[in-house]
This record gives C-alpha cells, sequence and structure tokens, in this order.
C-alpha cells in the first residue's frame, strides 16, 4: 500500500482531507499534528490498517529527518503529502511580533518545505510518480486587512510549489496548491460575525467556502485523474474575482 | 566500498538508457565523467543512504568519485 502524508489531520480541512482519502482511494494515510491519538480516534477505529496518527510538532523544523527516518518511512513507501498545517498569526503589520512571525514561518514554510524533501526522497528511492499539494489561501490574492503576514506565508508556497513542479516534473513528481476562500474551521474562529460577512460579501456566491468541496479537490489533485496537473493552483473560494 | 557504490551509479545509467562504466576510480568527476545531472545525483543520495544511512550532500558539494566513498566511511 501507497501513503499520503496529511498534516493537521486532527481538524477542521484536515480530518477532512483524511476521511476523504480513506473513504474515496486506495491509500493509507499518515496523519501528523501536535494532537494526541483521541483526537483522531474516529479514523483510527474505521480505518485501523490504513490510517496512522504521529503526534509531532511542526513548530520542531529541526527534528523532521528523524521524523521521517525513525517513523514516517518504517510505515511505507510514499505517495502523496498534502501540506495542510498552518498557524495563524493575524495582526496589522505595524505590530509585527517577530517571535509570532517565526513560529509561523516554521509551521507554515520551513515544515512543509522540509516534509517535501523528504516525501521526494521517498519517492525517487521507490520510483514512485506521486502528488504533492499545498494548502494555501486566498488571503495570498485578495488584500485583507490583518492577514500579510499569514498571506506572505502561503505566497511562499505558493511560489514553491510552482518552482518544485518544474524541478520533479521529469520524474513524474506533480506539486500542486489548493486555494480555499474563508472556511467555518477553527481557523476563522476569532473573526466575528460581522466581520465574516464582509468577507463573504466579496466572494461572488456571497457565502463562505466549503470545507468538503475543498477537501474533494485535494483529493482530486492528488488522484491520477490530475496526472496532467502540474505548478498550478486550484481556487476553491466561491469566486472572490 | 567503491563497488557497492559503482554498482548502484551503473544501475542508474542503465535505467536512463546509459552506457555502463568498466572501470571506476575515486578522482572520477560524477557529473563530467560519470554523466549524472542533478537529479541523478539527488537519486544516488538517496540510494546511497537507504544502503548506508549517510547523506552524502547533507553538509556540503560533493564532487567525485573519492569523495563520496570518503562521506560514507564517515572521513
Amino acid at each position: 500500500m501507497k501513503w499520503v502524508i496529511v498534516t493537521g489531520d486532527s481538524k477542521g480541512l484536515g480530518k477532512e482531507i483524511v476521511g476523504k482519502i480513506l473513504s474515496d482511494t486506495e491509500f493509507g494515510v499518515v496523519g501528523i499534528s501536535r494532537s494526541n491519538e483521541e483526537s483522531v480516534k474516529e479514523l483510527l477505529d474505521k480505518y485501523p490498517n490504513r490510517f496512522k496518527h504521529i503526534s509531532f510538532d511542526l513548530e520542531k523544523v529541526a527534528d523532521i529527518k528523524e521524523l521521517y527516518i525513525k517513523q514516517i518511512r518504517k510505515i511505507g513507501p510514499i505517495y502523496g503529502l498534502v501540506n495542510n498545517s498552518a498557524y495563524a498569526y493575524d495582526d496589522i503589520v505595524s505590530n509585527l511580533n517577530v517571535e509570532n512571525l517565526e513560529r509561523m514561518y516554521k509551521v507554515n514554510v520551513f515544515s512543509p518545505m522540509h516534509l517535501t524533501k523528504y516525501a521526494i526522497r521517498d519517492m525517487l528511492l521507490n520510483k514512485i510518480e506521486g502528488s504533492i499539494v499545498h494548502i494555501s489561501s486566498v488571503s495570498a490574492h485578495t488584500g485583507y486587512k490583518g492577514l500579510s503576514m499569514y498571506a506572505s506565508t502561503k505566497g511562499a508556497m505558493e511560489a514553491f510549489s510552482k518552482n518544485t513542479a518544474r524541478e520533479w516534473g521529469a520524474r513524474g513528481i506533480r506539486s500542486n496548491c489548493v486555494v480555499p476562500g474563508f472556511m467555518e474551521t477553527s481557523m476563522s474562529a476569532s473573526l466575528t460575525n460581522e466581520q465574516k460577512d464582509r468577507i463573504y460579501k466579496r466572494t461572488s456566491m456571497k457565502k463562505e467556502t466549503d470545507v468538503e468541496s475543498v477537501a474533494n479537490s485535494v483529493v482530486f489533485l492528488l488522484s491520477e485523474k490530475a496526472r496532467s496537473i502540474t505548478g498550478t493552483a486550484i481556487h476553491v473560494d466561491n469566486g472572490t474575482i | 566500498m567503491i563497488n557497492k557504490v559503482a554498482n548502484i551509479i551503473n544501475e542508474m545509467l542503465e535505467e536512463t538508457g546509459q552506457d555502463k562504466v568498466e572501470n571506476f576510480d575515486p578522482s572520477m568527476s560524477l557529473r563530467d565523467e560519470l554523466n549524472l545531472d542533478s537529479l541523478m545525483l539527488a537519486e544516488l543520495t538517496v540510494r546511497l543512504e537507504d544502503e548506508f544511512g549517510v547523506d552524502i550532500f547533507e553538509d556540503g558539494v560533493v564532487r567525485t568519485l573519492g569523495e563520496v566513498i570518503a562521506k560514507l566511511e564517515g572521513k
């Protein structure tokens, strides 16, 4: 069995993506998040052989090599990677706090890059034409007050994805981004209803982005159906244009 | 050691439709004489890491077969 790594598997979009991969494909899933196994117990019970959860704090960038060598590679060959975990440090830039900013870059940029490094190395070793999907954000394309620093982490990953696609395309390894609009998850829980309404009014469809639609897009990009798609981004945002 | 590394390199050359190398010498350049491009060097790195547990490119660039052997031998 081939495996897909999904970060941030314990809640929100990540949990939805894990559920979709397990129900719609034959891949196994290696879920990574800070949370313990209790948070994903339902999935572990339902898919005891196809779902593994590893508790790991993605702020510990330097430990990712050990995470890969001692845990991930022992599970099985890697076919896919979904970089979904993100830390939201929202504030106007004149209040920039360097510790928060560094923490956000570790979780949103440096760890995803490190995981990509080891996923591609695993694919090379096992001769697997795999698929990498990064979860970006509409904020990297349309400005929102207070999201400049967060949006910059997503813009970094979109540029990284496009270039890794170019770098590894000759080996059949694909890299794409899914760009969700605002969803009703814990990431947007700190927004007031008034703020949410203002954001949703900026979309063509005047409402929040459906989490399941985003997860379906991720599973599509992972799948063989998307074999000619690489180096691009699919916007799943109710038309924020 | 040199024979194991030579076998891996020849396997890779064969897989990419290139001629195998008969006589390996530690002074041989990985890129110019053994025809390994950057993606093939990446593949060589992961194959050697799988066999020997050493990442030859982790802390600097290696240019020759002899430098690869030295890294693997921990010198």
